[in-house]
């Protein structure tokens, strides 16, 4: 390779590095390139000032400048493509990118599996949410239907209107009860009767020369709107021995209106029972 | 001077223009870099010397390029080219730490 440690003079190849300090005995071919600057008279370090400074321009000079311009070329775009973040594959060879793709393929699979693992978690928290809103909704609907029946919301829907007019001051508490109870039987939804809610835990009861619902006195006449299948309510007050005849019989005359839409706004309020508690869950 | 200038001019020119390497000449070129640079010390070793002689650095410093370059080749064709290429390197390295250690003892007498 390099040879400039041979000796031009007989081109003998000179032995690798002479770590040994300059010896002063030029004697011999052991050492020829150190015995040279005692003879020249010059020391290493002058030749080199002296070929710094002046400048000679040789064609000895152009050559080595020439070939040194190749050098600085070359690891100038060495350290210039290695430093590029993205050719850093470029110079690897065929079995470190193979690694290199064994690793990424590897990586790409956990990773695949890390995403399904998520997107599965994802569908079931997606999954639960719908659920939970759904099941929001049932109560909803559970609790409007449950208000009707409590009589803490108003409903709306078709029935009939039930008045007795009680001019001879006849009808009691229990003739009210037995029409509210025939109206309950044919499938009334809700009741009101003179802006009173009736629900289940309705009393009736007389009070002088009138009725009292739940503690509200109610005059005559009394307006029963019940919400219901109108087909299946009025029949039912309507049959021989029922309600309308018995009234009929106390000297009260009853009508009987279906109607699509019927109100029953009369609200109670809901109460909390003292003793009894929801045993389910 | 004139050769240390061309050294300079080469680095700022590589720098500058940012050449593609092509894709051939691509695994050879930090070999072929090395094998010069050992030539280059060698090279200031001889002129310290004052043993330099222009041909020679010119033979050698072209030769050392090529048979770094050719032994990289064949390391590759022969499926050992990493290995090879450490080799080269490490041998390489262990002239120019040898020429640097002549140098210095030229330039410091120490």
């Amino acid at each position: 390779m390099s040879d400039h440690e041979e000796q031009p003079a007989n081109r003998l190849r000179k032995e690798l590095p002479a770590e040994v300090p300059p010896s002063p005995s030029a004697s011999g071919d052991g050492d020829p390139g150190e015995a040279r600057p005692e003879r020249s008279g010059l020391t290493g370090r002058q030749r080199l000032l002296k070929g710094l400074w002046p400048p000679r321009l040789t064609r000895a000079q152009l050559i080595v400048a020439l070939l040194l311009f190749g050098l600085g070329f070359g690891l100038a775009v060495q350290v210039a493509s290695n430093s590029d973040s993205d050719s850093a594959l470029r110079g690897a060879r065929q079995e470190d990118l193979v690694r290199i793709l064994d690793e990424l393929d590897d990586r790409t699979q956990r990773l695949e599996d890390e995403k399904q693992g998520l997107e599965k978690q994802r569908d079931e928290l997606e999954n639960s949410s719908d659920q939970a809103e759904e099941a929001r909704k049932q109560t909803l609907e559970k609790e409007r239907q449950l208000g009707i029946l409590a009589g803490t919301v108003a409903a709306q829907g078709p029935g009939i209107t039930v008045t007795i007019e009680d001019t001879k001051g006849t009808v009691e508490a229990d003739m009210l009860l037995d029409a509210i109870q025939e109206l309950r039987a044919a499938g009334a939804e809700a009741i009101q009767v003179n802006g009173v809610r009736v629900v289940a835990g309705t009393y009736l009861a007389d009070a002088d020369n009138s009725v009292s619902v739940d503690g509200n006195k109610i005059n005559a006449p009394y307006r029963f709107q019940v919400i219901g299948e109108p087909q299946d309510l009025e029949p039912a007050l309507n049959i021989p021995g029922g309600v309308v005849q018995t009234l009929e019989k106390e000297q009260a005359t009853v009508t009987v209106e279906r109607s699509s839409k019927i109100v029953v706004d009369a609200l109670r309020a809901a109460e909390r029972p003292d003793y009894a508690r929801s045993s389910s869950q | 001077m004139i050769a240390v200038l061309g050294l300079v001019v080469g680095v700022v020119v590589g720098l500058l223009v940012r050449p593609e390497v092509p894709a051939a000449v691509e695994p050879y070129l930090p070999i072929a870099v090395v094998a010069a640079l050992d030539a280059v010390f060698g090279g200031l070793r001889a002129m310290l010397d004052g043993i330099f002689d222009d041909k020679v650095f010119v033979v050698s410093f072209l030769s050392n390029v090529v048979v770094a370059a050719l032994i990289v080749f064949l390391g590759d064709k022969l499926g050992v080219g990493a290995q090879l290429s450490t080799g080269v390197v490490v041998v390489l390295g262990i002239r120019i730490f040898s020429n640097a250690a002549a140098i210095r003892r030229h330039v410091f007498r120490a």
